[in-house]
C-alpha cells in the first residue's frame, strides 16, 4: 500500500490503519521518547500522548513531509512540553533569575528519575551526568544535541523535525557541545577537586 | 584528584555516550492499550447526545443565563411588582376584599 493510501485510511479513521501505524511506530516513537526523558514509564506516557494527537489531527496533515517526520515532530513537541511541565514544577527558576545566581549542575534535581533501559549499568552514572547537563540547555539547543548525538539522526533528518535549515542546526550543535563542555567542566572541577 | 587532561578526556567520552545506547522497544501490551485508548475515547464521544454542544457553549450559555438573572435582579422594583400582581389580580377577580360572603 502507498503512503498516500495509508494515510487516506488514517484520515477515514480505520482501525487497521491505526493498528499498522503503531505497529509501524510505536518502537521508534518509544525510543525517542526516552532520548528525550530517561523514564521507562515517562516515556511511555509520552508515546502515548503522541499517537493520540496523531488520532486526532491527522485530518490536518497536509503532506508538506512525511508522515514519518510528522509524526517525530509531534513526537519532539510532547517530550519538550512533559519536560516544561516538569521542570517548573522541580525548580524555582524565577529565583534564580530574580538573584541572578547559576545554580551548579546537580543531578538531584533533574526532572524525572533516571532509569533507560537502553543505557547500560556501566555508563548509567555518566549517562546521568550526561542527561542532567543537556537539561541545563536552551531548548533548541537540547533538541538538535539529542536528536544528533543520543538518536543518531542526521542533520537533514533534524532540519526536516524542527523546520531549520542544515547551517542552523549545525550551529545549534556547536553551541550545544560548547555549553555541555563548559557544564561538565565545571561540573567535575566541584566534584573531584 | 583527577587531572585536567583525564576530565578532558571523560567529557569527550560522556559526550559520545549515545553511541552506546542499544535500541528499546515498547512494552508488547502498548499497542493493545493504545488502541482501546484511540477507539473507545472517539466512540465515547460519538455518543454524546449533543455534540455540537461543546464547552465553549456550555459556557456562553451559562454567562447569558448569569447575566439575564442579575439584569432582571437589579431592574426589579418592587413596587412595580406589587402594581402588576393587583392588577393581575382584579382582572381575574382574585382580590381578598371583593370577595362576597355568603354571611353578607
Amino acid at each position: 500500500m502507498s503512503e498516500e493510501n495509508f494515510i487516506d485510511d488514517l484520515k477515514k479513521g480505520h482501525r487497521n490503519a491505526f493498528a499498522q501505524l503503531i505497529d509501524d511506530y510505536q518502537d521508534k516513537v518509544f525510543g525517542k521518547c526516552l532520548s528525550f526523558v530517561p523514564n521507562k514509564e515517562d516515556a511511555e506516557d509520552i508515546a502515548q500522548e503522541v499517537f493520540v494527537e496523531v488520532f486526532k489531527s491527522i485530518k490536518k496533515f497536509k503532506g508538506n513531509s512525511t508522515l514519518s517526520t510528522w509524526i517525530y515532530r509531534i513526537t519532539t513537541n510532547k517530550c519538550l512540553e512533559f519536560i516544561r511541565k516538569k521542570n517548573t514544577k522541580k525548580r524555582f527558576a524565577f529565583l534564580q533569575s530574580l538573584f541572578g545566581n547559576e545554580v551548579p549542575l546537580d543531578r538531584t534535581s533533574y526532572f524525572t528519575e533516571f532509569k533507560h533501559p537502553g543505557i547500560l549499568l556501566e555508563n548509567q552514572e555518566d549517562a546521568e551526568v550526561l542527561y542532567s547537563a543537556i537539561d541545563r540547555l536552551p531548548e533548541d539547543q537540547r533538541v538538535a544535541f539529542t536528536l544528533h548525538k543520543i538518536e543518531g539522526l542526521s542533520y537533514k533528518e533534524i532540519s526536516e523535525i524542527t523546520e531549520k535549515s542544515i547551517p542552523s542546526i549545525e550551529s545549534l550543535l556547536f553551541r550545544a557541545k560548547k555549553n555541555l563542555q563548559k557544564l561538565l567542566l565545571d561540573f567535575y572541577k566541584n566534584n573531584y577537586e | 584528584m583527577k587531572n585536567k587532561k583525564s576530565i578532558e578526556e571523560q567529557i569527550d567520552r560522556i559526550l559520545e555516550i549515545g553511541n552506546s545506547i542499544d535500541d528499546v522497544k515498547a512494552s508488547p501490551f502498548f499497542k493493545e492499550k493504545m488502541m482501546n485508548r484511540l477507539f473507545e475515547e472517539s466512540s465515547q464521544e460519538e455518543n454524546l447526545i449533543f455534540p455540537w454542544f461543546t464547552p465553549r457553549l456550555q459556557l456562553a450559555s451559562l454567562v447569558c443565563v448569569i447575566a439575564l438573572n442579575i439584569f432582571a435582579f437589579t431592574n426589579l422594583d418592587s413596587t412595580s411588582y406589587d402594581d402588576s400582581i393587583n392588577e393581575f389580580a382584579e382582572s381575574y377577580g382574585l382580590l381578598a376584599t371583593e370577595e362576597t360572603s355568603l354571611f353578607d
